[in-house]
This record gives C-alpha cells, sequence and structure tokens, in this order.
C-alpha cells in the first residue's frame, strides 16, 4: 500500500514538473526551452524577442551590440535545436552571419570591437515546420 | 485505513485528471519533438508578436553602460541616482513602470560598484514596483533572498537581477502589458544614458563621449517602441521629449565601414571587425546632456 502511494506521488510530481514546463503558454514553452543556450556566464539583456511566424515569414529584430562585448544569440522555435534559421545583418544589409550555413545552429557568439547597429532576421525552416513561435533570447558577457 | 488510502488515491488521481485535463486544454504538442506550435494560437498571444509590420525593437541592457562607465575609472558617484524613498510616491502606472527601469538601472551601477547597503535599498523599491505592477512574480521574495545570499558575487547578482527583468518582460507581453513593458525598458534606458552623459561631462573619457553618440539608433528604437502607444496618457509627453531629442542625435555623426567578419566554427564564434567612428561635438553632447536630464527629471518627479 505505501509503495502504491509513493509511486502515486512520484508520478503527481513528475506529471507537475512536466506540466511547469510545457502548460504554459507556446512562445513561453519555447523560451524556457531556448533559455538552455544562455549559459551562466552570459548576462541576458533583460528581454524576450518573440514573433509567430506562418509560412515564410521573417521576423526582423532591431538591435545594437556594443563594442568590447560578446553577445550570445540563441534563436528557438519548437520544442528542439535547428528548426530556426536566424541571419544577422548590419544596417547595409551586409550579411554578418547566418546559422544556415551552420546546421541551423541554435546559438552563436559574437565578438563586437567596435558598436554595430544590426538587424536579426529569423524564419522556420520551411523542412522543419510551416508555422510556429520564434524566440530570439540574447545574453552578453564583457 | 485501507479506506482512508483509497480516497487519498482517488483524490489524488481527480487532481491528476483535473492537471491532464488543463494540459490538453493548452493544445501542446505532445511528444513529436520536431514539431513546432501551431499559429492557430496566434489569436491568443499576439499582442507580444510582430510590433511595426514584423519588426521587433530591442534596447541594450543598462548594465553594459554601467559596466564601460566603471571600467573607465569613474568614481561611484551616488549623486546621479533616483532616490529609493521615493518609490512610494509613484502613483500612475506609467510612473511605477518607468521607474522600474529606472531603479534597475541604477540597481546594476551600485552592484557594479559593490554599494551592498544602497543596493538592497534599490532592490526593495524595485519590488515595491513590481508588486504594484502586477510582476511580483518576476521580483519575489526569493529573489531578495538569492540576491541577499549572492552579495558579494557581482556576477550572480546582476545575473539574478537581469533574470528578474526578463522574467517581468515575459510575463508583461503575455498578458497585455506590451507598453508596460515598452517603459521599463524606456525607464531603463533614460536612466543609462543620464549616467553615461554625467560621466562624459567629468572626466571628458572618450569611449563614454562615444557611447553617448552610440545611442543614435537606440532613441530611434526606443520612439518606434512607445509609438504605438502616443495616445495613452503620458505617453505623448515622453515620445515628444525623445523625439526633439532624437533631433539632437540627428547631429552626430556616425561613420560605419563594412569588414569581413570572421568565424571560429569550433566555438561558434564570429568575430565582427567592422569599424564604426562616432563624431560628437562638444555642444551636441551638451545639448543631449541637458536634454536627457530634463526628461529623466520629469520621469523621476
Amino acid at each position: 500500500m505505501k509503495k502504491a502511494g509513493f509511486k502515486l506521488l512520484v508520478v503527481a510530481i513528475t506529471i507537475f514538473s512536466f506540466n511547469s514546463v510545457f502548460a504554459q503558454s507556446p512562445c513561453d514553452t519555447v523560451a524556457t526551452l531556448c533559455e538552455n543556450n544562455i549559459t551562466k556566464q552570459y548576462i541576458s539583456d533583460g528581454q524576450n524577442y518573440r514573433a509567430l511566424l506562418l509560412d515564410d515569414e521573417i521576423a526582423e529584430f532591431n538591435m545594437v551590440l556594443y563594442g568590447g562585448s560578446t553577445y550570445r544569440f540563441a534563436a528557438c522555435s519548437g520544442f528542439s535545436d535547428g528548426n530556426l534559421i536566424f541571419s544577422v545583418y548590419d544596417r547595409e544589409r551586409n550579411l554578418i552571419f547566418t546559422n544556415k550555413e551552420h546546421s541551423n545552429a541554435p546559438y552563436w557568439d559574437f565578438k563586437i570591437t567596435n558598436t554595430l547597429d544590426c538587424i536579426i532576421e529569423a524564419q522556420l525552416d520551411p523542412n522543419v515546420s510551416a508555422s510556429g513561435c520564434a524566440v530570439l533570447l540574447v545574453g552578453f558577457k564583457q | 485505513m485501507t479506506t482512508r488510502f483509497n480516497l487519498k488515491n482517488q483524490a489524488l488521481l481527480l487532481s491528476l485528471a483535473a492537471f491532464f485535463a488543463v494540459s490538453c486544454g493548452d493544445d501542446q504538442p505532445k511528444d513529436d519533438s520536431t514539431e513546432t506550435v501551431e499559429v492557430e494560437e496566434k489569436n491568443a498571444n499576439n499582442t507580444q508578436l510582430l510590433e511595426l509590420d514584423g519588426k521587433v525593437f530591442s534596447i541594450p541592457s543598462p548594465i553594459q553602460t554601467a559596466y564601460l562607465i566603471k571600467g573607465a575609472g569613474v568614481t561611484y558617484n551616488k549623486d546621479i541616482l533616483n532616490v529609493p524613498s521615493k518609490v512610494t510616491g509613484y502613483s500612475t502606472n506609467f510612473k511605477k513602470a518607468v521607474n522600474l527601469g529606472i531603479y534597475g538601472a541604477d540597481l546594476g551601477y551600485v552592484t557594479l560598484y559593490d554599494q551592498t547597503q544602497d543596493a538592497i535599498s534599490f532592490l526593495t523599491a524595485v519590488k515595491t514596483l513590481g508588486d504594484d505592477l502586477g510582476v511580483s512574480s518576476a521580483f519575489d521574495m526569493e529573489l531578495v533572498e538569492r540576491f541577499e545570499k549572492n552579495i558579494g558575487n557581482q556576477d550572480s547578482v546582476l545575473s539574478l537581477v537581469s533574470e528578474a527583468y526578463k522574467s517581468s518582460d515575459k510575463y508583461l507581453k503575455n498578458n497585455d502589458q506590451n507598453h508596460i513593458g515598452a517603459l521599463v525598458l524606456a525607464g531603463g534606458w533614460v536612466e543609462s544614458l543620464y549616467f553615461t552623459t554625467n560621466s562624459a561631462e567629468m572626466t571628458s573619457n572618450k569611449e563614454i563621449i562615444n557611447r553617448v553618440g552610440e545611442q543614435k539608433n537606440t532613441v530611434y528604437n526606443l520612439i518606434k517602441l512607445l509609438t504605438p502607444y502616443y495616445d495613452q496618457p503620458e505617453f505623448s509627453t515622453l515620445v515628444d521629449d525623445l523625439m526633439e531629442l532624437n533631433d539632437i542625435f540627428e547631429k552626430v555623426e556616425i561613420t560605419y565601414t563594412f569588414v569581413e567578419p570572421t568565424v571560429d566554427v569550433a566555438k561558434k564564434t564570429t568575430t565582427v571587425n567592422s569599424t564604426t567612428t562616432v563624431n560628437i561635438s562638444p555642444e551636441v553632447l551638451k545639448q543631449i546632456t541637458e536634454k536627457i536630464a530634463e526628461i529623466r527629471a520629469e520621469l523621476i518627479s
């Protein structure tokens, strides 16, 4: 009897933990999973960047990156890595980086020598999904 | 004994069933790891999304500028900070939100300078405003306790504060409070620029002066962020003030030269080698200094 009660308790705790992640809004869930890519040596910029995307829609994030800092971008959609393509451009639309060339890497670091005014474009990988929530998280270290 | 146990089990099973029902109601994908969230959710969450023709505008963290100021050897100056005890005087949501951002920037600044006692005062002010604005989940007692436990470990404390602001940002976006979130960012940015202009005036440090000039695009981003709420009380004054500030920033010359970045695939790192030069005259710096002081004085009054 006691064993059965204990098992039930374990199941309850497991389900509670599962729900605490997945019973959030869809973008929240993606953001929570995406946070794992911003490791503790990076300080969050305190913001959540999100967009719901359909088909080939592109979300555009406008950002200033300060010289002398290293930034980590984590870009996620869905519940696994590699669903989101993100590209970084300068204001003149020169391509700085795209994770498409790196197997849709879910995060990438950027060492900034001089302050950069940039645009980050995010779109779903059409081979993976036709719609979903795109989340971009940014951390920095000096 | 058996009967009591069974009743307990039944209650637990009912709770589990209820939990499953809530979970299923959320329309979460179950076990397909490559599945993405369906766009049908868009209507329920559209307030947090695709602002201004699909563009989202970011405001840099005030902590980064505080790092620069400290790194340049500028001494701690309590006089440039807002006064924590003024927190009870902020009665409108506009003032509460904007000062949540201002106190957050102050908290980052005092933490970097290891001013423990001041940090506690600012954290208390932040918590008060967070509670008032309904974001007490981000600024809760657990945060205060963790903050106190980690005092002396600057990186941990700064991470805690940043994470709390991120949670607050998330909560506000999820609850149709984007305008409040935008004000928190605006407050943090105004306070941060106020620190920077003061430090520039005190030291004439070239790097700090450049950082003032580098705000040219951020003030534009901030205006874009706030403009959708222009018709709401108190927003119009702030946006108008920022537009006047933007007019001054237009006189700052920024020259950008693209240089091919270098990539270290193994370290997943791209080094951005492009160069940016900032040309800001003493007169323009003075005008920015005066205007941001005026805006900030209005916000903290």
